[in-house]
């Protein structure tokens, strides 16, 4: 993470010099195709074509590994969370039943299995998409496209000051820690039981509240002595034109979801077991 | 379509009546208070950085059980909640929880996005009683009172938003949200309880004294 708080790689491939409105857009129309369906073999093609596509924007592997695994490693868990509550729960899907082993009263079946793994590349195909936004997008551009898409301003603005501020709070926080612990105030496992770690957490929580009220304080003033909010709309700095890359991308987006709702109606209604 | 025929069961039919309630009764609840509605340049700032908080509180947390753990930053809704009010803290839990989520895992869980946010809008509630305040440490008995209620609806908004969410977007077996979700609200409470509520007293009570007092 660098220091405006984004996961921002500067690059110049045709990906970054995309709208940021056409990225968050086609982003969220990714997420809504990939919603409708239950279906392996459309999350197979949508990660590829996920995958080519951060390819092109250049960003190296070595950065997006450790996001990968986090989410490899979430689905592994939910997926093992998911056969041991609900094991039957692929076979009333598909309609048919094969056991795959048995532990005592749990009769995880074949089609549970294949449901676990459907799901779980259901997740690891939103992630590439969302990965080509956060990496490709200036963050100062993120705020402004989140307004072309019809958000407010002002909160567009905010999002703007979160992503501003993440670290500062964090290296403040550090600090607190740093010193409530020089005090003796336990954190760790070894030294206190969990309600008492609990409770000591407010003696983190009270002094940063207090200085982030006050930076609440010093930064509004400072906007509205330069006119925030004085009128209902405002222009960007890093506002880009859109150029016809950005009108295909449009097209593309929007013609995914009629794509998605026609192929939901027609062919692919329901979880998908070939065997 | 396979969308509406799961709605069309006696869980989503449930699901859907409490949301319209839940929706109603916040609508009722705020026009009967009657505060305006526009955010000022103090509400912007709030939410930049209650969100910038609620992404680096995120790392804070302890580990209780698989998948599930109390995370301190839950409380930080409550907080701003009551400092600022409804809308301030739907969106310091909405923007908040977003970004963590985008900035930690690469990706972003909408349907626990909701919980977060859900949390923040009822705690904020408390604000719009024109008895209580924070910034000048006017707080009661009942406000305490109510601060517990408020959560606790909060909470079970949350929860039927995330079900629905998670249930008929991501497709996950309604027998293991329920579990997922009474996990997670037992330790979202109690940080709220035992973390949240607290600082906010501490915080009133620090508000309510001159800064120049004997010990």
């Amino acid at each position: 993470m660098n220091r405006t708080g984004s996961l921002y790689i500067e690059k110049t491939s045709f990906i970054h010099n995309l709208n940021g409105a056409v990225k968050l857009l086609l982003l969220i129309c990714w997420t809504v195709f990939i919603f409708l369906f239950m279906d392996l073999r459309v999350f197979l093609s949508m990660i590829i074509i996920g995958f080519i596509l951060l390819k092109m924007a250049q960003i190296p592997f070595k950065k997006i590994k450790t996001l990968i695994w986090f989410v490899v490693i979430f689905t592994i868990f939910n997926s093992i969370f998911l056969l041991l509550i609900t094991p039957e729960y692929g076979s009333e899907l598909a309609g048919t039943y094969s056991t795959f082993f048995e532990i005592g009263n749990l009769n995880i079946t074949y089609e549970t299995l294949f449901f676990s793994l459907t799901l779980s590349l259901k997740y690891l195909s939103i992630l590439p998409i969302t990965l080509l936004f956060l990496f490709t997008t200036h963050p100062s551009e993120f705020a402004s496209s989140l307004n072309k898409i019809g958000i407010p301003y002002k909160v567009a603005y905010a999002v703007n000051i979160a992503l501003r501020y993440i670290p500062d709070v964090t290296d403040e926080m550090k600090n607190i820690i740093n010193a409530q612990e020089a005090r003796g105030v336990c954190f760790n496992k070894k030294d206190a039981g969990i309600f008492k770690r609990l409770k000591n957490y407010v003696t983190i929580l009270i002094p940063l509240l207090i200085s982030s009220l006050n930076r609440v304080e010093i930064v509004s003033n400072a906007m509205d002595l330069r006119g925030f909010g004085r009128y209902k709309k405002r222009t960007w700095y890093h506002q880009k034109t859109f150029s016809i890359i950005d009108f295909l991308f449009l097209m593309i987006s929007f013609g995914m979801i009629i794509v998605g709702i026609y192929l939901k109606n027609t062919l692919l209604k329901n979880f998908w077991y070939p065997f | 379509m396979g969308f509406f025929k799961s709605l069309a069961t006696m869980q989503g039919l449930i699901s859907l009546i409490i949301v319209v309630l839940i929706c109603l009764g916040v609508y009722i609840f705020a026009k009967s208070k009657g505060k305006k509605a526009s955010i000022s340049t103090k509400d912007v700032v709030a939410i930049g950085i209650g969100a910038a908080l609620f992404a680096a509180v995120s790392f804070l947390s302890i580990p209780i059980g698989p998948n599930t753990s109390f995370r301190i930053a839950i409380a930080l809704l409550v907080i701003f909640g009551a400092i600022y009010g409804p809308i301030v803290g739907f969106l310091v839990g909405f923007i908040g929880h977003a970004l963590n989520d985008a900035l930690m895992y690469g990706s972003v869980w909408w349907s626990w996005v909701f919980m977060s946010a859900m949390i923040g809008l009822f705690a904020g509630f408390i604000f719009l009683n024109k008895s209580f305040s924070v910034k000048t440490g006017q707080i009661n008995k009942s406000h305490i009172i109510k601060m517990y209620l408020y959560s606790i609806f909060g909470i079970l908004a949350g929860s039927v938003v995330s079900y629905l969410g998670d249930v008929f977007l991501y497709g996950e077996p309604a027998d293991k949200v329920w579990l997922q979700i009474i996990l997670a609200n037992i330790s979202n409470f109690v940080v709220i309880a035992v973390v949240g509520i607290p600082a906010i007293i501490a915080l009133a009570k620090r508000n309510s004294k001159g800064s120049l007092e004997k010990e």
